[in-house]
């Protein structure tokens, strides 16, 4: 690992105090048995999304900017000006988007680095494939938009979060868009299916168990993210982890279907209200 | 009309406003812009602070982790503070390493805070030469509209303020370390530095200045100030300035840091009536 | 290379007629060569040429200290690299974005526990375990990247063999282990499970297995699904691109069938594996 003579760099060996506090197996494993009876830590249904806050025109020296709110995930979008793209030799015919998907140091449960880690890069792959298919590349060819998220707080869903706030900023900035673009996660542990999971509920389906204690096949378990362009029925981008049989996937897609649908109206009044805000003030002055 | 004129004479555009001893955005020369503090917005976080001077939002969170102290200094802990300028603030910004900018910035917060005192590092020691609390203080600019370390310092001084610490207990002899989360201390901090910002402009000084006022200034100049007291300058270049002008602006500085000070501890005191078990 | 509208439309109305332009049927595959063992000081390794394609696997293996978070787990890691003779783009650092988008989708793929057993990596709790460092070297690219490089890994995994550990010892704060000093006296590792990709391109109406890199070129988009016995492990899309719920659902279903009727093969041609070839003095 080369040092970072730019910051200040901690002690080497330096680790959370969270990792000693006192927690057994057993409580993970009756969680998981909750979350397979349907029983969630906050009370949700199962198919019940948290309330999401949105608002755009955050950042004042940003084109396009969106902050976006699911109780503890709390996340702000920046985009700026198309500008060309560095290091490039031959001419694009289409423009690019470029993204960079960063959580803040403090976060996480534990602490992550200044620099860009592979999670954090996977996350950008897949928000910059999510917006390319909203946006109408040929609009500005050779050259790029900067999309830049920085998640302050997770608690879960931070990628699909990421995509509906960025389809908004980009949206305020005034970069030509096919369709609103909204994003949806689902966390599945056996037979449950877990809608807008909180960071709990991730690791937790992140985990594979037996079905029972008799058996010794193991369950279905996995996070999918579903990103959509709503008028257009289209899937922008369709993203799996676990371990999941067929049919669960073809239900899956349908819950997140649904509730991609449900997100868009509040898409569509954060615009608008910016827009009518926008009208005032310019009709006042 | 006046947007045009403005991109094309911006110097010539800002004269004009200032001979009628107003700025673009309405405000007096010397008036301050309205400061928001917001506290213990982040879970994840052992400390956290938001704060709003204007436009420019800065945001800090206070990770504490355990580590060995340094062999030379067995019984002192570690603050490491970070500024960081995100490209997400401002187009001034590039993706990539933390620009000059963000790095003296990083230079000039963890000096100040290291020389004014304001946090002993000894209070961090938990058992000499086997265990200290090592802060990460991250401070990450959201919007960039002038007075950046004003803005830093200012949410730096509230998140140490509201940072929590368990209660270790840690045997030396089988290296075991047990957390009890139930009980949570509040660290000391002895003294508050606040500071302002000033930008010069032709003869003329100007009170906390946006973005746009701070680059077509000729220079600019950051007082810090502790109880009453100064306790740094920063003046990076830029044109020169008279000794007068210099007292009237620490004068300013120490007159407004009152009222950030109770800023502050009224923002801080509130999160302390929420949970009283601190 | 870049093709002009013609070309197109030729590539398109082959995909419609189930003839494509190389004579494959549209859920055919381009025929395969697989070699394993090709790397004298790898602990195992693997090259796969799938038409065009041409990919080399090596495995190496390291002692490391397990994650704080999983103490009983070791660890595995991936690491492409796209060579400049594999296609001009790649000089200088033009494959980058592509190495970790396929280092990526690999990482996510063994993740599960179901498909790769980190478990069994572990030497001591929290202290010792095993370090599988994969390098996949891209030495032509034909099309089809995914499928090639996750069967090329597959094979590859299955060669290696990991040094048996006789004794573990703890002497104060050092991990003192034994390894066993016979080199033919190896564990081998689970691979059976282990995710086979399949990339299904959407092109004109239909989906299509194994494009060829012309191919690559007319899909309006592509989904990689990682299979690992009936079940997926990862699907993710590739290459920008927007599809229909129903096509979605398409292709994961023809994805399932051809991954496992591939890993079925694989896994065969794996188990036939020649009887270790007696080299005698002097020959």
């Amino acid at each position: 690992m080369p040092t970072d003579n730019k910051r200040i760099a901690g002690p080497e060996d330096s680790i959370s105090y969270r990792l000693f506090k006192e927690t057994s197996n057993e409580s993970v494993l009756s969680k998981i048995n909750n979350l397979k009876n349907n029983i969630r830590s906050d009370g949700r249904k199962t198919n019940e999304q948290r309330k999401i806050f949105l608002k755009c025109g955050v950042v004042s020296q940003a084109k396009g900017s969106a902050y976006f709110e699911v109780d503890n995930t709390k996340l702000i979008v920046s985009v700026y000006d198309p500008r060309e793209i560095p290091k490039k030799t031959d001419y694009s015919l289409k423009g690019e988007l470029f993204c960079i998907f960063k959580y803040a140091p403090f976060s996480c449960p534990n602490r992550r680095g200044h620099q860009q880690d592979a999670e954090e890069k996977q996350h950008s792959a897949i928000m910059k494939r999510a917006l390319e298919s909203a946006v109408c590349r040929h609009e500005f060819p050779n050259f790029q938009v900067d999309v830049y998220v920085l998640v302050l707080e997770n608690d879960g869903s931070a990628l699909s979060g990421a995509i509906t706030a960025a389809g908004i900023a980009l949206a305020q900035a005034g970069i030509p868009m096919y369709d609103t673009i909204t994003s949806a996660t689902l966390a599945i542990q056996g037979s449950t299916k877990l809608l807008d999971p909180t960071l709990e509920e991730e690791a937790l389906c992140t985990i594979a168990t037996h079905k029972s204690d008799t058996e010794t096949g193991y369950d279905s378990h996995g996070i999918i993210v579903l990103a959509i362009l709503s008028t257009h029925e289209q899937i922008s981008e369709f993203y799996q982890l676990g371990n999941l049989n067929l049919d669960t996937l073809n239900e899956s897609i349908s819950i997140l279907m649904n509730a991609t649908k449900e997100i868009v109206p509040l898409v569509e009044k954060c615009l608008v209200d910016y827009v009518n805000k926008t009208f005032k003030a310019n009709g006042q002055s | 009309m006046a947007k045009q004129f403005k991109s094309l004479h911006p110097t010539k555009f800002y004269r004009d406003y200032l001979n009628q001893d107003i700025r673009p955005d309405g405000r007096l020369v010397s008036k301050f812009r309205p400061v928001i503090i917001n506290i213990g917005s982040i879970a994840t976080a052992d400390g956290s602070a938001l704060v709003r001077i204007g436009k420019t939002t800065v945001i800090c969170g206070i990770k504490a982790e355990l580590c060995p102290p340094k062999p030379e200094k067995p019984n002192e802990g570690f603050l490491i503070c970070n500024v960081e300028l995100p490209p997400l603030c401002s187009s001034k910004f590039r993706p990539g390493p933390p620009s000059d900018l963000a790095q003296i910035t990083t230079r000039f917060v963890a000096d100040l805070i290291l020389n004014s005192g304001c946090i002993n590092l000894k209070d961090l020691c938990i058992v000499k030469e086997k265990l200290v609390w090592c802060l990460y203080a991250d401070i990450i600019c959201l919007d960039h509209d002038g007075c950046i370390i004003d803005a830093c310092l200012l949410v730096l001084l509230t998140a140490l303020k509201t940072v929590r610490l368990p209660v270790v207990q840690y045997d030396a002899a089988i290296d075991k370390k047990t957390i009890d989360a139930s009980v949570k201390k509040c660290l000391n901090i002895y003294n508050t530095p606040v500071s302002t910002t000033y930008a010069m402009f032709e003869d003329k000084i100007i009170t906390d200045p946006t973005t746009e006022e701070e680059e077509i200034s000729s220079g600019l100049l950051t007082v810090v100030v502790k109880d009453k007291e100064l306790c740094s300058i920063h003046k990076p270049g830029g044109s020169p300035l008279s000794e007068e002008k210099l007292y009237e602006c620490i004068n300013e500085t120490v007159n407004h840091a009152d009222l950030l000070i109770t800023l502050i501890n009224t923002a801080v005191s509130e999160c302390n009536d929420d949970n009283k078990n601190c | 290379m870049n093709l002009c509208e013609a070309e197109k439309t030729f590539i398109l109305h082959g995909v419609e007629e189930n003839f494509r332009v190389d004579g494959r049927e549209r859920s055919q595959y381009r025929p395969m060569e697989l070699e394993t063992n090709v790397v004298a000081h790898a602990f195992g390794s693997s090259r796969l040429r799938l038409a065009n394609t041409d990919v080399l696997v090596a495995v190496k293996i390291e002692t490391d200290v397990p994650s704080v978070d999983q103490p009983d787990e070791g660890k595995i890691e991936f690491f492409v690299d796209c060579s400049a003779n594999a296609t001009p783009d790649f000089e200088g650092r033009g494959g980058e974005e592509l190495a970790t988008e396929i280092a990526n989708s690999l990482t996510s793929a063994y993740r599960s526990t179901k498909a790769f057993n980190l478990s069994k990596l572990c030497i001591l709790k929290g202290r010792k375990c095993w370090k599988l460092y994969v390098d996949i070297l891209l030495l032509e690219c034909g099309g089809n990247l995914y499928d090639a490089v996750s069967l090329a890994v597959k094979a590859a995994l299955w060669n290696t063999d990991i040094p048996r550990v006789l004794a573990v010892n703890l002497d104060g704060n050092n991990v003192e282990m034994e390894v066993s000093d016979n080199i033919h006296e190896c564990v081998k590792l689970d691979i059976v499970p282990a995710p086979v990709m399949v990339t299904i391109s959407k092109i004109g109406e239909q989906c299509v297995v194994d494009p060829s890199a012309a191919e690559e070129q007319c899909a309006t988009a592509s989904m990689v699904v990682a299979v690992s016995q009936d079940r997926f492990t990862t699907v993710l899309q590739s290459g920008s691109g927007s599809l229909h719920p129903s096509t979605l659902r398409e292709s994961l279903k023809l994805g399932l069938e051809i991954g496992s009727k591939l890993d079925q093969a694989l896994i065969e041609v794996l188990k036939q594996k020649p009887a270790k070839k007696q080299i005698g003095f002097l020959m």
